[in-house]
């Protein structure tokens, strides 16, 4: 990763939230008065680096903690609706949003939809429990399925 | 990395397999206010490995299961 991939990840994020989806890299080199493979070389450095991650199609694939596809974890907050790529990834985006907000799950077990409130970075219902299966030496091994 | 109503759901979500890390969802939400919090900064800059273990520490999230490569 060099200097300059920041000013390209920032912008990605900066467009993710304006945007409400994660940008195409034209959209964020004519941002940056800058040409597509500059940004597509970025964020390919980024991805090595885990400051994002990409598909194999070298799209935009996660700007954590949002997802630019549809998971189990829904956030509604700051006016939209937004895909966490976890449950921890579904708080995180009312923290980046600095918002209030409501998350909806699905339980892995009973498939019954779990709806949590968030407020002040609160869960309204302590009862709830997080599994993390895949231990942390290994979180990038294969970051989607972990 | 999901949430699950009790023990009971977790224990027949896994169906056998080796359990991986189990804690409250308050927790969680702690843990994501630190991890996550200058994700948008202007002047965001990679975490390091200590700075994350360091976060993981302060939560009690101790042990072989919880350290970073």
């Amino acid at each position: 990763m060099v200097d300059s991939d920041l000013g390209v990840r920032n912008e990605t994020y900066g467009l993710f939230v304006e945007l409400g989806r994660a940008p195409a890299p034209d959209e964020v080199a004519e941002r940056l008065d800058s040409g597509t493979a500059d940004v597509v070389a970025s964020w390919r450095r980024l991805h090595d680096a885990h400051a994002l991650v990409l598909d194999d199609t070298g799209a935009i694939r996660m700007a954590n903690p949002f997802s630019a596809v549809p998971t189990p974890h829904r956030v509604h907050t700051a006016g939209r609706s937004w895909y966490g790529n976890c449950a921890w990834d579904a708080f995180g985006i009312c923290v980046v949003l600095q918002a209030d907000g409501r998350i909806e799950t699905t339980c892995p077990d009973c498939r019954d939809t779990i709806v949590i409130g968030v407020r002040n970075g609160r869960p309204d219902d302590d009862s709830l429990l997080f599994h993390c299966l895949v231990p942390a030496g290994r979180w990038w091994d294969d970051i989607v399925f972990t | 990395m999901n949430l699950f109503r009790s023990e009971e759901h977790i224990d027949r979500w896994l169906a056998g397999r080796p359990p991986g890390a189990t804690i409250p969802v308050g927790t969680l939400a702690e843990l994501a206010d630190a991890w996550w919090h200058d994700r948008l900064a202007p002047d965001w800059r990679p975490h390091t490995r200590e700075q994350n273990q360091a976060i993981l520490d302060r939560l009690g999230l101790t042990g072989a299961f919880w350290q970073l490569p």
